[in-house]
């Protein structure tokens, strides 16, 4: 186990790992048709090129856009919308399967139909990501705000906090981080749903990007927006993650 | 981290069972009016609406062919390779993950040197990875069957992982204690330790699984749901392609619902705190 | 004294009869030092209670006894072998029971055997015998979630006891179970024991228990932590609750204490 490595070993090995995929890589490149695959430094190249020539900016900020409004608007609502059905009971019993249904269903499914809806614009793109990525943080956030220990509620009232005050100091302190725990699912969502968009709706992105330099055989270009992709998400989970540690010390009591 | 599942808290405490019934369909049919009602005065008469599915219901369902039309009648077809896709993938990818889940839980080179990659790609959307797949094997079922594989591997190696690394100390004590062999940790021990971490990858694993088969028939154009999707949606005829939509919907609760039932099943040992 | 305890004092005296030696053990974590210079002889048929505060190492010793931790330095000798790795003839009993939670009672007790390769049909005969010793009849088909804290400690015991072992290392075993199950099972364990006796090194917190179990007590403590004195506890056996009221159990009480007190006044003296 991991424990009786050294602090410097570690590290080490993934070090040497990631130079022998590279390395690899590179190697694969060589032998591998270039309309299939090409190697380290060529995408790297290629990957410099699209820097340079403002393609990848361009798609990383039309994606972005699509996803930062997606996923702000699957939080509004999200949260806001699981804290009202903790407060009405019987919207939440009533709306409850319609929510797990549609947390299960493969959302993909439903992009077509947006796309008729709202045709290639970025609204649809948006509201494919809103579709995928409201219903962790509902569900969370139902979760968090059914939760609240009773004598904490208990407590607020004891001060005569009438009930917006209630709502205000007691219950959504208490559910940010299960709130938190659903942005954290549902940064990875989005994702999916805005390269699902992307591909399906096409036109602009980095999704986009992908596609056309796939048809242009231009490999390289791929291979570089895919990295630049994996590195992107890596980043965005990480801070969902972060967000979610940071607000989840609240709840060191449980 | 990626244990976590989400799950609809309990319900019952305050209402009878009828009352609930009644609230659920009565939602049902309020959200069912809106959308007849929405689309019906809003938008053009080939969007999707509840009626229009009530319509072409029968006939999809029953692969009859309309006239027309093109539709070749397919649906339950197109049920049964999306299903065969996804359960290859499954298979292969489940297996595969719990391999390198294992190994990477018990052996900390392994750990090391993997953990990185698997996290990465973890992080990303796998469907990025599908038109790489089509530039490798063509527009073919092989694409898709490798995007599934993906899809599903990685949950399930990063679940078991994290499994196997917060196996007990007491575990590995008593099994060192007892002389037990390498064997008897990684399958007796660390595996069904990790069982619980297991199921919950492969809930991931099973819906992503989803998620990639029909991204790929639908961006593939290869014969599935996804393709039903899109070809029918292409053509005008989305109340038919609603019916494949609903029939994902059912495969994903189905495939949840089963695995929820089998950890209860089958783990009724299972208890947060281990000891 | 009694036969026992001549039998006792008779093979403590004699090294080559000691089955367990340690020399000069000692243990470190980093910079933190956690005991040094113990010296300890283990008869084949005693019983030794290792008592100390916490954190002054006596799960760590006896780690070290059974070779699932590495001394710093030092050497434990088991039939005159030192130990590296978990030897043959060993058996633990842990603090937190460590029963696998997928397994049966039944499938816990035998897993000992199991590793050591003993046949099915061996296995089908010994355990419901040992699962009987320990009080858990007819529960061979319960899992361990359904068992109290003592029942399943009883199931850790016998999985102890099922591979006969020579040694019977406990670490702390009753410290996680409420205080009248465990009275009961410190007597359980002392009629197991005293029946068949092999060497036992028995660690705890607890100085009444550890004068009830053992034939000498050990105090652990300081820092680092060392053998700071071996009482004699010179009570009878067979013990039971009567033992408890004797004068001598009380004196050997206080002896103890008293030690062990010496210590935390010291601290606290260095505190100020």
């Amino acid at each position: 186990m991991s424990v009786s490595f050294d602090r410097l070993r570690g590290p080490l090995i993934a070090l040497l790992s990631l130079a022998a995929g590279a390395a690899l890589w590179q190697y694969l490149g060589t032998t591998i048709p270039k309309t299939e695959f090409v190697g380290f430094t060529a995408t790297i190249s290629s990957l410099w090129d699209l820097i340079t020539n403002g393609e990848l900016f361009t798609a990383l900020k039309e994606s972005m856009e699509v996803f930062a409004i997606g996923l702000a608007i699957s939080f509004v609502i999200g949260f806001f919308g699981g804290l009202l059905m903790a407060r009405l009971p019987r919207l939440r019993i009533a709306l409850e399967p319609y929510v797990a249904a549609f947390y299960a269903m493969p959302g993909v499914a439903l992009i077509p139909f947006i796309l008729a809806l709202f045709g290639f614009l970025v609204k649809a793109k948006v509201i494919v990501v809103v579709l995928f990525g409201i219903w962790p943080i509902l569900i969370n956030t139902l979760e968090g705000a059914r939760s609240v220990n009773p004598e904490l509620l208990e407590v607020a009232k004891s001060y005569r906090s009438n009930e917006r005050r209630l709502w205000l100091h007691v219950i959504i302190p208490y559910t940010l981080p299960y709130a938190m725990t659903g942005v954290r699912q549902s940064i990875a969502r989005c994702l999916v749903g805005m390269i699902a968009a992307e591909f399906l709706l096409s036109s602009s992105g980095l999704g986009d990007l992908i596609i056309r330099n796939t048809e242009r055989f231009q490999t390289g270009n791929v291979l570089a927006t895919v990295l630049v992709i994996m590195i992107l998400a890596t980043i965005l989970i990480g801070i969902g993650r972060a967000l979610e540690n940071y607000f989840a010390r609240w709840r060191a009591g449980e | 981290m990626t244990a976590v599942t989400v799950r609809m808290p309990r319900t019952r405490e305050l209402s009878p069972r009828w009352e609930v019934f009644m609230l659920r369909l009565g939602a049902g049919l309020v959200l069912l009016g809106l959308w007849e009602g929405l689309v019906t005065w809003l938008s053009p008469s080939y969007i999707t609406r509840p009626s229009g599915i009530a319509r072409v219901f029968w006939e999809v369902v029953s692969n009859r062919s309309t006239p027309l039309t093109q539709l070749s009648g397919s649906f339950w077809f197109d049920v049964q390779t999306t299903l065969v896709a996804v359960f290859e993938g499954l298979a292969i990818g489940v297996t595969l993950g719990v391999i390198v889940g294992l190994a990477m839980g018990r052996l900390a080179t392994v750990e090391w040197a993997l953990k990185y990659y698997v996290g990465a790609l973890f992080a990303m959307p796998v469907i990025a990875i599908l038109p790489l797949m089509t530039l490798w094997f063509g527009y073919t079922s092989t694409a898709r069957l490798w995007i599934v594989v993906i899809g599903a591997f990685l949950p399930v190696a990063l679940n078991v992982y994290e499994g196997v690394r917060k196996l007990p100390v007491t575990y590995l004590e008593v099994a060192r204690t007892y002389h037990a062999r390498w064997w008897n940790v990684w399958f007796g021990i660390a595996l069904p330790a990790s069982l619980p971490y297991l199921l919950a990858g492969l809930r991931l694993a099973a819906g992503r699984a989803l998620v990639a088969a029909v991204v790929a028939e639908y961006l593939l154009a290869i014969k599935g749901l996804g393709f039903f999707i899109r070809s029918d949606t292409q053509s005008f005829h989305q109340n038919q392609a609603m019916v494949a939509v609903i029939m994902l919907a059912l495969i994903g609760i189905a495939i949840n619902t089963t695995i929820d039932a089998a950890t209860r099943h089958f783990l009724p040992w299972f208890r947060r705190e281990g000891r | 004294m009694t036969s026992a305890a001549q039998d006792v004092a008779a093979a403590v005296a004699e090294t080559g009869g000691a089955r367990i030696q340690i020399e000069g053990l000692a243990m470190q974590f980093g910079e933190l030092r956690v005991f040094e210079g113990i010296d300890l002889e283990v008869g084949r048929r005693e019983c030794v209670s290792i008592v100390g505060p916490s954190g002054c190492g006596k799960t760590t010793l006896l780690r070290n006894i059974d070779g699932l931790l590495r001394p710093a330095e030092g050497v434990v000798r088991i039939n005159g072998a030192p130990v590296t790795s978990p030897p043959k003839g060993v058996a633990v009993v842990f603090q937190m029971f460590g029963l696998f939670p997928w397994k049966t009672v039944f499938e816990n007790v035998a897993y000992g055997l199991r590793m050591a390769g003993t046949s099915k049909e061996q296995i089908r005969e010994k355990v419901p015998y040992y699962i009987e010793l320990v009080g858990l009849n007819g529960f061979d088909k319960a899992y361990p979630y359904q068992l109290s804290g003592g029942m399943q400690q009883r199931t850790g015991l016998a999985r102890a006891l099922a591979v006969e072992p020579e040694v019977l290392l406990m670490d702390e075993p009753f410290a996680s179970i409420d205080a009248q199950t465990r009275e009961i099972l410190q007597f359980e364990l002392l009629r197991i024991w005293e029946s068949r006796p092999t060497s036992m090194v028995f660690v705890t917190h607890s100085i009444e228990e550890a004068v009830l179990m053992g034939d000498r007590v050990v105090v652990l403590h300081g820092r680092p932590s060392s053998v700071r004195e071996v009482i004699e506890v010179g009570l009878p056996r067979p013990r039971s609750r009567e033992t408890l009221a004797t004068d001598r159990f009380a004196e050997v009480r206080e002896h103890v204490w008293s030690e062990l007190m010496q210590e935390a006044r010291q601290a606290e003296r260095e505190l100020q």
